[in-house]
Formats: structure tokens, sequence, C-alpha cells
């Protein structure tokens, strides 16, 4: 029974990682200027604490969430490992802080809702409430 | 030593009594206390030398250390923060290593005033740090140059993007006045007029840093002023002039880098200039791969150094009288205390990120000395030593 059991695990592998990758990211504003659209370098250069041209906050969701892992792979490019030393060596040299953490996309919702000039990140499939909009898409 | 185990114990008895307050801190959001600390074993193959302070026996007081940060926010623009280190190792400082104010008017300007790390290198101001970067050491033949590590001034940094390009400027202006700490001694030390600037441009995956410092520094050493005065009288300016051990010392600095979700290529090159006789120049640089299996990093690091003084030859006669063949002698026996030394690291090593706030790392480092060693640097032959030793470590390193 192990042995099947770790087979299905080995056959199914492949298929969960092509599955998550294959998740489309929104970042979503709420803002009342439509035009803005950012590149991914400034989604990036906004969630690692660089400037940006617009006036925007970044809201983040946490380490261990799903969204989180497809961003940081699709968008900023780095492990979590790698973002969570970044931030270490930010905070303990008075550089940067990390962005505000939001538990679950939900509460994400609600909390940009809210905000006026936050910026998170949401799964593709989404549904947006009217005070938001999508100022960066990957597929 | 007393001194860094009162500071260790302090900074963990803040640190652990702290943390129920630091939920609290959270709610107000004004008052932020975080912390970070290292538990670091090592041992050395060989018994006729040290490493960063580790000898051929397991030890765990080198480099473990525990600190508190406390950050004060009075208004979005201003606020103050303070950070105390309890090292256990005898060659960094332990006490409060961070106490400042920023102002910070918009995104992109920071200005902060106070006691401060200054920024010579990459890593340079998050020495202690080591959840920032990936070696379990960082590479000693670059990082183990600068004598001393924070002042007192004032820096501003500005950044600003160019097309999409985050460029990041930052200048800085104080003093130093504390002691200069080699392995072999601790010696009194002020260094005025200091400053520095330097440049960092990020694109994607790419960053790339450039950075200048120089300070006048007014080394305690009144043997060597004694003796170069004397020598100074007697007609024997050069000898006299090359032991005096105040004069200006530069820092530079180049690095690029690379990433992404699967590997790294980290490297940095520096040259130190010591324009007095017994402070030496350096030229060195490390090259650093890793490759990314999450949660695991594997790396290999290569770093070469090699230190060198402008030795100026004896211009006093021997022969001539007891007193000359003695000053002669003496100055002859002064040279041979400031050796040049080349030796460089070989590293491999793993980290393994077991959550978002603790990793763990296992590192061999190959130590290679090339020629005589100067014995005020990380690496001190104890005698006999064959100029090859590996230093295994293994460390935990938790951020709070």
């Amino acid at each position: 029974m192990k042995k099947y059991l770790t087979l299905l695990i080995l056959v199914a592998a492949p298929f969960v990682h092509t599955i998550a990758a294959a998740e489309g990211i929104i970042v979503v504003a709420n803002t009342t200027d439509n035009s803005i659209q950012l590149n991914r370098q400034q989604v990036r250069n906004l969630f690692m604490g660089g400037v940006i041209p617009y006036d925007l906050t970044a809201v983040s969701l946490p380490p261990d969430n799903r969204t989180r892992v497809l961003f940081n792979t699709k968008v900023v490019g780095l492990t979590e490992a790698r973002i969570q030393s970044y931030w270490a060596q930010m905070r303990f040299t008075g550089r940067k802080r990390a962005p505000r953490e939001v538990n679950n996309e939900s509460l994400l919702l609600d909390y940009l809702k809210e905000s006026k000039g936050a910026v998170g990140y949401l799964p593709a499939s989404a549904t947006l409430p009217k005070e938001l909009t999508v100022i960066y898409k990957i597929d | 030593m007393k001194h860094q185990v009162t500071y260790f114990m302090l900074a963990s008895c803040l640190a652990f009594g702290s943390l129920p307050l630091a939920l609290h801190a959270e709610e107000n959001d004004k008052l932020q206390l975080s912390g970070f600390a290292r538990v670091i074993m090592g041992y050395l193959d060989d018994a006729n030398a040290e490493y960063i302070g580790y000898d051929n026996s397991v030890s765990f007081d080198q480099q473990s250390l525990i600190a508190l940060q406390a950050d004060y926010r009075f208004t979005d623009e201003i606020s103050v923060t303070g950070q105390l280190v309890g090292n256990t190792g005898k060659q960094r400082d332990s006490g409060i290593e961070w106490l400042y104010l920023t102002y910070k008017p918009n995104k992109a300007l920071q200005i902060k005033l106070g006691k401060l790390r200054i920024p010579f290198f990459n890593y340079s101001d998050s020495l202690d740090v080591g959840f920032a970067y990936p070696w379990l050491t960082l590479p000693q033949q670059f990082y183990d140059t600068a004598f001393f590590s924070t002042f007192e001034g004032v820096s501003a940094n500005y950044e600003f993007t160019v097309k999409d390009w985050v460029i990041n400027s930052e200048g800085f202006w104080g003093y130093y006045d504390d002691a200069f700490n080699v392995a072999s001694r601790s010696v009194d030390a002020q260094v005025t007029g200091l400053f520095g600037v330097n440049t960092s441009a990020a694109y994607r995956g790419w960053s790339f840093r450039a950075s200048f410092a120089q300070g006048d520094a007014d080394v305690e050493l009144p043997e060597a002023t004694q003796f170069g005065e004397q020598l100074r009288q007697l007609g024997f300016n050069k000898n006299g002039d090359w032991l005096d051990p105040n004069g200006t010392i530069q820092f530079f600095q180049l690095s690029a880098n690379y990433e992404n979700v699967d590997y790294f290529v980290r490297s940095e090159v520096g040259k130190v200039v010591g324009k007095s006789g017994i402070t030496p120049d350096i030229n060195n640089f490390y090259i650093s791969l890793g490759y990314n299996f999450n949660p695991y990093t594997l790396y290999i690091s290569y770093g070469k150094r090699k230190v060198y003084y402008d030795h100026i030859p004896n211009e006093i006669p021997y022969g001539v009288s007891d007193g000359l063949n003695t000053l002669a002698a003496t100055y002859d026996f002064v040279l041979t205390q400031f050796s040049d030394d080349k030796n460089n690291g070989t590293k491999l090593g793993i980290r393994w990120d077991w959550k978002s706030n603790i990793a763990f790392k296992g590192e061999m480092t190959l130590i290679e000395a090339n020629g005589p060693i100067s014995n005020d640097f990380s690496l001190v032959d104890l005698g006999n030593f064959d100029d090859r030793a590996i230093l295994y470590q293994l460390g935990l390193e938790w951020v709070f």
C-alpha cells in the first residue's frame, strides 16, 4: 500500500506544480486613477520596498500562503527564503520595512476596499469589488 | 570578555522579556520590538592556528549572539531606533550598536542622525544579521578588512528610478572614537573627517554597487610614535615618518550580483589604502555561486585577500656606534611586526530555511595562507602552521 501511495505522489507531484504554475495573478489597487498600469519590474519594486512613480502602498499575504508563493515565483522572481533574508537585512539596518501582511485573500480584499492607495495581489479568478482596479496581470 | 557576556545576557533577557510586549506593541504600531540571534558552532582541524577565534576544539562562543531592536515612531516622518547586541566573540563589539533618529519625509528620502553602522561594503551594516546572508560566515577575505564598524554622525539616502532601474544613493559623514580591533590586540583610535558615498542600481535580478569611504585615523600607539619621533630627530626622516601611525584610510568597493528563483551569483571587489606606513593596503575579492532547491540553498564561494605594507628600507647604518646599532636593530624588528599577508578561503555550504524566520546552516571553509601571516586578521599562526586548515561550522539563525 505504502509503495502505491509513494508512486501516486511521485506521479501527481509534477501535475500539482503545473496546476499551480498555470494559475494567473492579478495586482489590484484601491485607486480612482484607472489609467495606472504597472509593469512587472514596477510591481516587484513596489513589493520589495523600492520607489515607483505612483503613491501606492503594498499589502502582502503571509509567507506560507499559496498566492504569495505564486507571486514570488512569477513576479518577484525570488524564493520566499531569499525574500525573508532581504527583509531581515532591510529592517536591522533601518532601511525599509516589509509590507503589512493580511492573513488571507478574503481579508486582503476587505482591507484593500477600505484603504485608499493600497495594493495587493490575488488569484486571477478573484471577484473584485468596484473600488479596486487591476493594475497588473500575469498568466 | 566580561562585557561581552554581560551584553549577551542583557540582550537575551530583554529579548525574551519583551515578547509579550511586542504583541501588545503591534496593536498601537508606535513601538515595534524585534531582534535576531545566532548560535554558531565551529571547529578548526588544525592545532597550530586560529581562524576567527576558532581553534582545534569545538566552540560556541565566537560568533553566537543575540540582538534586540526597538523602533519608536513619533510621527509618520520621525522615528527613533536602538539596537543592542550581545556578542560572545571578543573580536566583535557588544553594546548599543545602533541608536539613531530617522527623518523620512517621503518614500524616496531618508536621513538618519546618531550612532550608525558604516556601509563600506554590501553587508558591512548587517554583519551580525546572519539570517540576512546565505553564508554561515561572511567571506572573511573580504569582510575582515575594516578595523571599525560604527560611526557617530549623519547619513542620507535617496532612492529614485531611471526607466525601471532602482537607483539608491547614500552619503554619510561623522567620526569614530573607540578602538581598532585586530586579532592580536585592541588599540584606542579616533577617526575624524569620516565620510563616504555609495550608489547601488538594481534591475530585475541584477544589482550593482560602488562605494567609497575615507577617514583620518589617529591611532594610539605611543611606542611607535615615540620611536618615530626619535628617528626623525636623528635625521632618519623616512623611517621616522613610516612609523607615524596616523593617516588617512580609504575604502573602495565594486559589486555585481545576479539572482533568480533557482540560483545566485554574488561578488565584491575591494581595495583599502592606508596612507600611514603601519596601516596596510589591502586588495581583495570574493565570488559566490548558489543553487536554490527550496527550502535549501547550496553554495560555493572563493575569496582572496592580499595585505601589504609599504616597507621602507632601513636608513640607519649598522656598525657606526652601539647606539645606532640598537636603533637599526629595533627598526628592523618593528618592520617584521608588520608582515604582508596573503590568503584565500574556499567555502562549501548549505542553508536550510526551516521556517520563515529560522534557518540552519552548515559550512566548510578551506583556508590557505600563501607566505607569511600577519596575525592581525582572522587567521593566526600559533606556531608551525602548515598554511592550510579547514573550519567546520554549524549554525542556527533566528529573527523575531
